[in-house]
């Protein structure tokens, strides 16, 4: 206790460095700006920020790239609520009440729950962050490759399992993925794979660019083709401050909802979308009037917006302690803490405390920033959002360009990123879902070293990944979750939209 | 389940079939000491099966679903397939060119002959967007963009 105690103040100091506040603010405000903006999320944003962060501290530029991440989870809101369009996709169901009390005139309010209900819920998943973070790290130590292995094994299938298109079609894309992490030279044996005589993949194929490619330019060549349709509420924004009846009514929803976020954001494979799916469902079932779910219930708006925020805040505990990203944006956190020269795992704790200890103490901080910045500036990203998309998506594709060019000053990154770009866009309309492959491709080269390791290990007995209780128990989930739908029908993240 | 499954079905299908081939080249080693392709001989196994299922899937349901728009709305394929050729000269031409020429290029063609925005709003909001773009990048966080042609300038 005392010293986790010791170990947070220590967070503190780094934190509240000037530089690092600085950081901190800018990764928060960019944050929010890329919540409210459509056509761009948090995964893209981060990967095309992160070659500007090159020049700074490592510690400096995990701080901003997280506060992006919590900071998009703020600005979500936003647009659901005045626009009913999802800034990204966490926000998706604070739009079914979230706009309607919009419509009834209690845009105010309903900005309001969702700003402090982010904040208590946000602040809850780093306190419990700050506990777990040293205890699973711990437990961590004792895994092996076998352990390591199962476990990549089970994230993968989570995240498959709980993609809204078809299962087989996630797995399909886990499996490219993994393919895919395989270009480049091969770390054990020093031989070169599917690198076809062509430059620029005996480095391998970059998870920045592959990013952009899929979160980012696809997405402008989507709505390229559908051409967003906006109808801004063009009421003045008033009251804020929800009442002592709508607190009384949504406290409960909020804590639900960052009790319920903070574990699915645990979980790898899981996060803030889900989150804020399953919060509503159970916000809809509980309630004493699930009819007024739809047409403007307040605890709609409380209860995912709070555990979209929780879920933000501890898919960073997989990450920080195990080294397993829990989701896409993750996944490109992991891939901008290597290039910085970091290790994340069980040793980061040890290795680079001030990394570790002030990323998360920045959070509390950041969250604070959030709340302050997010209802005074209210107006102005109502103001943001009335940028026409012909000018946005210019921009967009320029910082993409900017983002892949600046990652090794060459060109073959853009053209990386175009590719992915096209094939994302392929994807989305036949139904294949980019998430998968990002995670596998994240997780792809440790997940054949620790492959290959058990098996030398085990001098080829493919029963060590078995005889081993932990990681059987992954393996057991693993399984569980590609039988249970084979016999159940899968409830689909769409269904939960709509029951 | 539609015919655009079927496609997409048979292309990672022969994708698939294709990298079990290459890992078998690369030499899958013993179960002692698993080669360089091994992994991924596997996993293209499974993935061409996962990809025989979709396919299988679509033959066998003819859902109403089928009926549904077509994958691609015709309008706007033109405009897409414009802006990706301008991306791909833009990376062609941007270490040669130079960042700033290529940038104004691009923002003149996607405003002006894409959007069809006028030509003066085109190229003053190009002009703006490009100079705002080098201050951001070039000046303030030193991305070390391609000089190209300007190179002479030395600035």
């Amino acid at each position: 206790m005392i010293d986790i105690l010791q170990n947070v103040g220590y967070g503190f100091q780094v934190a509240i460095q000037p530089l690092n506040l600085m950081y901190c603010f800018v990764g928060v405000l960019i944050g929010t700006l890329v919540g409210v903006l459509p056509g761009l999320g948090p995964a893209a944003a981060i990967a095309l920020l992160l070659p500007t962060t090159f020049k700074v501290t490592p510690v400096s530029a995990t701080i901003m790239l997280a506060g992006i991440y919590y900071g998009a989870m703020y600005g979500g809101s936003t647009t659901s609520i005045l626009v009913n369009i999802p800034g990204e996709a966490a926000s998706v169901v604070t739009c079914l009440d979230g706009y309607q009390m919009a419509l009834k005139g209690r845009a105010g309010p309903a900005l309001g729950i969702a700003a402090f209900g982010s904040f208590i819920a946000g602040t809850f998943a780093v306190i419990a962050l700050t506990f777990v973070g040293p205890f699973l790290s711990n437990i961590a130590l004792a895994f092996g490759p076998p352990e390591y292995f199962s476990l990549m094994i089970v994230g993968i299938t989570v995240l498959t399992y709980l993609s809204s298109g078809s299962m087989i079609k996630a797995l399909i894309m886990a499996g490219v993925g993994l393919i895919l992490s395989g270009a480049g030279m091969d770390t054990i044996s020093g031989k070169y794979r599917f690198t076809f005589n062509i430059q620029s993949l005996l480095d391998g194929v970059g998870v920045v660019p592959v990013a952009m490619g899929l979160f980012g330019i696809s997405e402008v060549l989507l709505n390229l083709e559908t051409e967003i349709k906006r109808d801004i509420l063009a009421a003045r924004v008033k009251n804020l401050f929800p009442t002592l009846k709508d607190w009384a009514v949504s406290i409960g929803s909020i804590i639900r909802g960052s009790i319920l976020g903070f574990f699915l954001g645990i979980l790898p494979g899981g996060g803030a979308v889900i989150a804020s799916f399953a919060s509503y469902a159970i916000e809809k079932k509980i309630s004493k009037h699930p009819e007024e779910f739809g047409k403007g219930a307040i605890q709609g708006v409380a209860g995912p917006e709070s555990a979209n925020n929780a879920g933000a805040g501890s898919s960073f505990i997989p990450l920080l302690t195990l080294g397993i990203p829990a989701n896409p944006v993750m996944a490109i956190l992991l891939g901008a803490l290597m290039i910085h020269g970091l290790q994340p795992g069980p040793l980061l704790m040890k290795s680079a405390p001030d990394l570790f200890w002030g990323t998360i103490v920045s959070m509390y901080i950041g969250n604070g920033m959030l709340l302050v910045l997010n209802l005074p500036l209210i107006p102005i990203w109502v103001k943001v959002l009335k940028i026409p998309y012909y000018l946005l998506y210019p921009l967009i594709l320029l910082f993409c360009m900017i983002g892949a060019y600046s990652l090794e000053n060459s060109v073959a990154h853009i053209t990386m990123m175009l590719i992915f770009g096209i094939l994302g866009f392929l994807m989305k309309k036949f139904g294949y879902e980019g998430a998968p492959m990002i995670l596998a491709l994240v997780l792809g080269q440790k997940l054949e070293t620790s492959f290959r390791r058990s098996l030398i290990m085990s001098q080829g007995d493919f029963s060590i990944f078995v005889t081993r209780p932990i990681s059987l128990g992954f393996l057991i989930t693993a399984a569980l979750l590609l039988i249970v739908p084979i016999i159940t029908q899968r409830k689909k993240l769409s269904a939960l939209k709509e029951g | 389940m539609n015919k655009a499954d079927r496609g997409s079905g048979l292309f990672w299908f022969i994708f698939s079939v294709f990298i079990s081939y290459e890992s078998h080249k690369l030499g899958l080693g013993t179960l002692h000491q698993p080669g360089p392709g091994f992994l991924f001989f596997w996993i293209g196994i499974v993935t061409a099966i996962l990809s025989l299922i979709v396919i299988a899937m679509s033959l066998r349901k003819r859902s109403p679903e089928d009926a549904r728009e077509p994958a691609f709305g015709r309008r706007n394929v033109t405009k897409i397939v414009l802006v990706l050729i301008s991306l791909f000269l833009y990376a062609l031409f941007m270490e040669q060119v130079g960042f700033l020429i290529v940038t104004l290029l691009l923002f003149i063609f996607l405003l002006g002959v894409i959007e069809k925005k006028g030509w003066r709003f085109a190229v003053l909001l190009s002009l703006a967007v490009t100079a705002l773009s080098y201050t951001v990048f070039e000046v303030a966080l030193q991305s070390q963009l391609p000089k190209g042609l300007l190179e002479f300038l030395r600035f």
